[in-house]
């Protein structure tokens, strides 16, 4: 081997090399058992100084894998798909805020449109003008505010409620969600 | 691009050699990483070839968000992970048979797994490779010394050298045969024991 070709492997263990040079790289490592064993120990002293490993030998795993992956099809990515997904990447943060602005969507229009299903707790425009205190009293002053015979299980959801409004009322969102009330009788 | 961005690229475009450089350039760490989890040395190979399996059938969704050594590095963590769990199902690997034995101890490329010769043979490595180093000329040994132990690329030492990048990937090179020179000695004595 030729120290130029040497110092293309030096290169390589500290990923150095532009795109041609990478050409002859690999066209000299699959035609070149030396070129592979020296590749090794530059790589293998480099880890050591580095404390990514403890070894005195390099193993050499790369025959073994690629035999494995010899019935594997090859990728077909090209550059255009690449961009493409790039593109469509959003932060995590993202979805994170999005699902829960979703789930706080559902459970409000399912507290509006259960309220409104309510014969005779519907708003009237006389409700709609009452301050916020008129409102809940006269909700809760309703017969049919809940249909739930045990105490206990009346508590809970209020609790429900309770904890729902306290988030949609934080987010800033669905405040016609306190339209339900959970004052007890 | 650096070359594991470049070497990524090739192997997304349907060239499966360029996968053997990443192998090549990361298995050690890889097997070093693993055998943290796995701390059987044959299960451990067998999970890193899982493990760089893995990687490359998903390589196609790998974007480049981060360095692709980060990436690997994970999947080599899950790989383990998900072993062991899977392993806790299974009788021990170390209940082998007599035959079993004999290939395992015969298998070379665990010759140097921990035992009190291996770690004396990586304790000379180390020293070997670090006296190979002090015995430099000052300009070289700088050179593989802001490599090696600070990290720096080639362009940031010829700034720090105040020498084209040229001159930088060169003296790299001639500490590195310099440090090979050692290694050899290293190894052949290990062979002749």
């Amino acid at each position: 081997m030729t120290a130029k070709q040497h110092e293309l492997l030096s290169a390589f263990v500290d990923g150095e090399l532009n795109s041609q040079e990478l050409d002859e790289l690999l066209a000299l490592m699959s035609t070149n058992d030396n070129a592979r064993a020296d590749y090794q120990r530059y790589q293998l002293s480099s880890d050591v100084l580095r404390g990514y490993t403890n070894r005195s030998q390099p193993v050499d795993l790369t025959a073994r894998i690629s035999a494995a992956l010899a019935d594997e099809p090859v990728h077909q990515l090209n550059g255009h798909e690449t961009k493409k997904a790039s593109v469509l990447k959003l932060p995590d943060w993202f979805w994170k805020q999005t699902a829960g602005l979703a789930a706080a969507a559902s459970i409000g229009a399912l507290a509006v449109v259960g309220v409104l299903n309510q014969p005779q707790t519907a708003v009237t425009p006389e409700l709609a003008q009452a301050d916020a205190v008129q409102t809940q009293t006269a909700v809760a002053a309703s017969p049919n505010r809940w249909t739930v015979g045990e105490q206990e299980v009346e508590d809970r959801l209020n609790n429900y409620l309770v904890d729902h409004n306290e988030y949609a009322g934080a987010s800033g969102l669905f405040s016609y969600a306190r339209v339900v009330s959970y004052g007890e009788e | 691009m650096n070359a594991d961005q470049e070497l990524v690229r090739r192997v997304q475009a349907g060239d499966k050699k360029a996968f053997d450089l990443l192998i090549m350039k990361y298995q050690q760490r890889i097997i070093h990483v693993i055998t943290g989890f796995v701390h059987d040395p044959v299960e451990a190979m067998d999970v890193a070839q899982e493990a760089f399996i893995k990687a490359y059938r998903a390589l196609p969704g790998f974007r480049g968000d981060s360095a692709f050594y980060t990436w690997l590095y994970r999947i080599a963590i899950n790989t383990s992970k998900n072993y062991l769990t899977a392993a806790s199902r299974r009788p021990p690997v170390t209940d082998v048979d007599a035959m079993d034995a004999t290939i395992y101890y015969d298998a070379p490329e665990l010759k140097e797994f921990e035992t009190p010769e291996n770690s004396l043979m990586s304790d000379e490595l180390q020293q070997a490779i670090h006296d190979a180093i002090q015995d430099l000329p000052e300009d070289t040994a700088t050179a593989i010394k802001l490599r090696e132990f600070d990290g720096l690329s080639y362009e940031e030492i010829a700034q720090a050298m105040d020498c084209p990048i040229g001159t930088v990937r060169s003296r790299i090179f001639r500490a590195r045969e310099a440090i090979d020179k050692q290694v050899r000695a290293v190894m052949g004595g290990e062979e002749q024991q």
